[in-house]
């Protein structure tokens, strides 16, 4: 899981490339064998005691692109290249000093999330999760697919955590993927669901 | 030996105490979450079966693991059984105190010392430290060093986490005296 070096990442203290591959749920292997994987780096917050008028915009043409492309080169190189690549999504996690302005800051502008999905070969919006929180916290990270969103077998979640970030003056930035659908799906699809509305439900509902 | 999951987890270390680490400190987690072969039997005197049918295999399947998890030589290395809370910390001592598990990563990473390790038992997603120590000579302090997992849904009561890690190097900025100066 270590890509070929890219153009450093301003601030950058670490780097954690977490992957699961399921052998068996419920006790049954799934039809498909699928990995799920974040990768997450730990930043110095740029905009720690800046305050909220300040504009964030120089910093995140500087920081996001060099970061989008460190994670999802680390990403596709722990799933086995890009084309595996099924499921996405990203996450923030701001440290204590900072705002949730600055994660979405990195992670919610073309900056990052444009260059993320050219680079996973999507079309989708990325689904995302973010919080404020102490160094250690885990956080759920939602993915769904990557080029038909609607895709209910990909609805998912990875959940990811680094143990000593973020200080309070840093960012934890997530990119996460996986290569197929959840390990048994079967509660249907958009195209084999009934037609249900308050109306059609009107004898249970009542 | 049923396995639910194989969880892998490479840290790279790029700045400690504010200053650049190059090359990268890199640590490397692979861990098979699988059931406790002594599940739903009351207390087993004898482990000595459940150990043969499990150990040696768990071993053989995660020691090339964690190595080409780490890309790079190790230099030091530590394991962990977190057991499910219906069975005993003995289940998981039994999958890894025995040298038909430890002596796969000994061999694979030219290794010669004891694997120092943690056993515990806990709840899904409980934190646990893998302690690693330096691999031909545990008295080296630059390696002592620890490194911390979590899987969110593992180890269900049942089941007992079993997991190697391998440095790459000793700790990031590492600067103590040597154990000989004290001697």
């Amino acid at each position: 899981m270590q890509a070929t070096e890219t153009k450093p990442v301003p601030g950058l203290r670490k780097l954690v490339v977490y992957r699961e591959t399921l052998v068996t749920e419920a006790g049954a292997r799934p039809a498909r064998p699928v990995q799920q994987a974040s990768a997450a780096a730990v930043l110095r917050n740029p905009w720690v005691r800046t305050g909220p008028s300040r504009d964030l915009s120089e910093e995140v043409a500087q920081i996001a692109p060099s970061l989008a492309r460190l994670l999802t080169d680390r990403l596709a190189d722990a799933l086995g290249g890009v084309a595996a690549i099924e499921a996405f999504g990203k996450a923030a996690i701001v440290g204590t000093a900072g705002e949730i302005e600055h994660g979405g800051a990195l992670i919610h502008t073309p900056y990052f999330g444009n260059l993320m999905r050219e680079f996973l070969e999507g079309e989708s919006i990325i689904c995302f999760a973010d919080a404020r929180a102490e160094a250690g916290q885990p956080l759920v990270v939602p993915l769904w697919h990557k080029t038909h969103a609607a895709t209910r077998s990909h609805y998912q979640t990875v959940s990811t955590r680094v143990p000593d970030a973020p200080r309070a003056d840093e960012l934890v930035v997530v990119a996460a993927a996986s290569t197929g659908p959840r390990p048994h799906p079967r509660i249907g699809d958009r195209a084999t669901d009934p037609v249900i509305t308050v109306k059609s439900l009107e004898s249970v509902l009542s | 030996m049923k396995v639910r999951k194989i969880v892998t987890v490479v840290e790279e270390i790029r700045t400690e105490g504010g200053r650049e680490v190059w090359p990268p400190a890199r640590v490397a987690v692979v861990a098979a979450v699988i059931e406790n072969p002594w599940a739903g039997q009351g207390f087993v005197e004898d482990l000595g079966p459940g150990i043969d049918e499990t150990a040696s295999d768990l071993g053989a399947m995660l020691a090339p693991q964690v190595l080409a998890a780490l890309e790079l030589p190790a230099e030091a290395y530590g394991k962990a059984a977190i057991v499910g809370l219906d069975g005993e910390v003995e289940h998981g001592s039994a999958l890894i105190h025995t040298l038909k598990f430890g002596d796969h990563f000994r061999k694979a990473a030219d290794a010669t010392t004891l694997l120092p390790a943690v056993e515990k038992r806990g709840p899904a997603g409980v934190v646990f430290d893998i302690p690693l120590k330096h691999i031909t000579d545990a008295t080296i302090r630059s390696h002592h060093q620890t490194i911390e997992v979590r899987i969110a849904d593992a180890p269900h009561q049942d089941e007992i986490v079993v997991a190697l890690a391998a440095a790459a190097q000793g700790r990031p900025q590492q600067r103590l005296a040597a154990l000989s100066t004290e001697q």
